[in-house]
């Protein structure tokens, strides 16, 4: 049997008294978007911080395709495959849309031809076709600061997605966005990930976000995975109503 | 003032205004990309001249011809960054980056402090001169004034070059995006996998490289001796004071003020000469505290 693509053993970490990760452990197979949900303070950023390599765990390990990553820090985990999408872009905002997955493009091959211009790099066109994905192609001119957040949101993706990565850690995807394009982003980003290929997990607070888009849910609670099971069998879940839905709602 | 004297004064200011701004330029770059004020730019400054004398001397007293000097002047840029920017970006600045500046400025103040010593160690305090270069370029007249073709075209040309080449570096190629990029949020460098940690080196290898450019165009207009090093970094940071701190293009025009505003001090009121640059750095920071082209939430280069 191959190994999943990403498998965490018994992590923990505290911040002073509080524990953030505790003894998490689990699996994501590859192909399917996994959402996470949970109250706040849970520890669900923890958690894709740790798998990203920004925190370290007191205790535990981080293994993708069955390697190791746990030691490795952020950038060479990237290299690995496994992007992360933060809540807030992280877009360099006095570049272009376009730059930005140049750049990214630039940072994913290494300093392969570091004098050539920027924009005469061969995966030009393919960073297009990615801006066409996330229906950004006509503002691959405009520096960010000139985007809507909607469209900042889906550049990031697709500055994600131009690290060509094998899983995708995304922090609340729709955060920020007018509640009448929240369904609108996440179609274009399912798609474009399902066309991509790539593996996503996401935490989400919009119950009706996961249950169309996720085709799997964990709930986070106390630092720890409380449920896991298909959106159906978790957004009906006693537990999970009385403890996530009503707080959210 | 006479035609002869404004001209003379004129191609002064030119021919020092280039030198600063070669060694602004290099101190403006690593503020810019670090925000590091590297205290021990004007050691490096020193060693890049101290080291271009040598060599030089050496391939004379070996028989090449006096033009040589011209590549053992990149030479020894390229070693001061080398050999002594990269060590000290590795091994000391690397640890201080999330540090207060002012242990940020006590530690390029230290490494100022054992530079000025090495040198006097490797060096002595006996002046050197060696105008080599100089003579290989000869004379040009113009306006009725005779000059050398060395600082009146050579020194304006090499910063010229370093001025468009480092533009066009920085905005268009792909190390200079990743090194923006990295300028402008080092986290969102590091989540797209940019190796921040090389290019803090690399900024600093080439910011180190300059200043030791400067000290070698430098070395044929002047004597080397100790406490060269420490003139130049409180005129080059004047220079990038009143400019703004990371401000290249800025940098260019203000060393060109501060370079024209102390020669014709020289012919008009020579005891001011010295206080001029200062006195251009103050009159400026008072009006525009952030500088001639910085603004309190700028770009950072």
């Amino acid at each position: 049997m191959s190994a999943p693509l990403l498998e965490t053993r018994n992590l923990e970490i505290r911040f002073g008294g509080v524990i953030a990760a505790n003894d998490v452990s689990l699996t994501i197979e590859s192909g399917r978007n996994l959402a996470i949900i949970g109250p706040n303070g849970a520890g669900k950023t923890t958690f894709l911080n740790i798998c990203t390599g920004w925190l370290k765990p007191t205790r535990g390990q981080v293994l993708f395709e069955g390697k190791d990553i746990t030691p490795l820090p952020p950038r060479k985990i990237v290299r690995r495959g496994v992007a992360r999408a933060f809540q807030i872009p992280q877009l360099f905002t006095e570049h272009t849309a376009l730059e930005n997955l140049l750049i990214a493009v630039a940072a994913r091959e290494g300093l392969r031809n570091p004098v050539r211009d920027l924009h005469t790099i061969p995966e030009r066109a393919e960073m297009m076709h990615l801006l066409e994905m996330v229906n950004c192609a006509d503002v691959a001119d405009r520096t960010v600061v000139e985007l809507s957040e909607g469209q900042r949101k889906l550049v990031d993706i697709a500055v994600a997605l131009a690290l060509r990565p094998r899983l995708l850690l995304m922090d609340e995807p729709t955060s920020g966005v007018a509640s009448s394009q929240k369904h609108r982003i996440m179609e274009i980003l399912v798609e474009a990930l399902a066309q991509a290929q790539v593996t996503s997990v996401f935490v989400e607070h919009d119950m009706g976000i996961v249950e169309k888009y996720a085709d799997e849910v964990a709930v986070w609670n106390a630092g720890n995975v409380q449920l896991r099971g298909t959106p159906a069998e978790v957004l009906e879940h006693p537990d999970v109503i009385r403890d996530v839905i009503g707080e959210v709602a | 003032m006479n035609l002869t004297i404004f001209v003379l004064a004129l191609f002064d200011g030119i021919a020092y205004a280039a030198l600063v701004f070669i060694v602004a330029l290099g101190l403006t770059l690593i503020f810019g990309v670090m925000r590091i004020l590297n205290v021990a730019h004007g050691s490096l400054y020193a060693i890049g001249a101290y080291a271009t004398v040598s060599l030089t001397g050496a391939f004379l007293a070996m028989g090449f011809a006096p033009v040589f000097a011209f590549p053992l002047m990149l030479v020894s840029a390229i070693l001061v960054g080398v050999l002594l920017g990269g060590p000290i970006e590795w091994l000391l600045l690397r640890r201080i980056y999330d540090k207060p500046e002012v242990l940020q400025l006590l530690v390029t103040f230290a490494v100022f402090m054992i530079l000025e010593d090495v040198q006097r160690l490797a060096w002595g305090s006996q002046p050197y001169f060696q105008a080599a270069a100089l003579q290989a370029l000869g004379n040009v007249t113009l306006f009725g004034v005779t000059y050398t073709v060395y600082q009146l075209i050579l020194l304006p040309a090499v910063a010229l070059t370093l001025l468009l080449g480092l533009r066009f570096f920085l905005r268009r190629t792909v190390i200079g995006k990743l090194i923006l990029a990295t300028t402008e949020d080092r986290e969102a460098a590091q989540s797209i996998g940019i190796d921040a940690d090389k290019v803090f080196l690399l900024t600093f290898i080439v910011g180190a490289a300059l200043a030791g450019l400067g000290g070698a165009l430098a070395s044929p207009t002047t004597s080397i001796l100790p406490g060269m090093g420490a003139d130049m970094i409180v005129l080059s940071f004047a220079v990038v004071a009143t400019a703004g701190l990371g401000q290249i293009e800025g940098a260019a025009l203000t060393a060109l003020l501060i370079g024209l505003g102390r020669s014709f001090a020289v012919y008009v009121w020579p005891e001011t000469a010295v206080l001029v640059p200062y006195l251009i750095m103050v009159l400026v920071l008072l009006v525009r505290p952030e500088g001639l082209f910085g603004s309190p939430a700028a770009r950072k280069i």
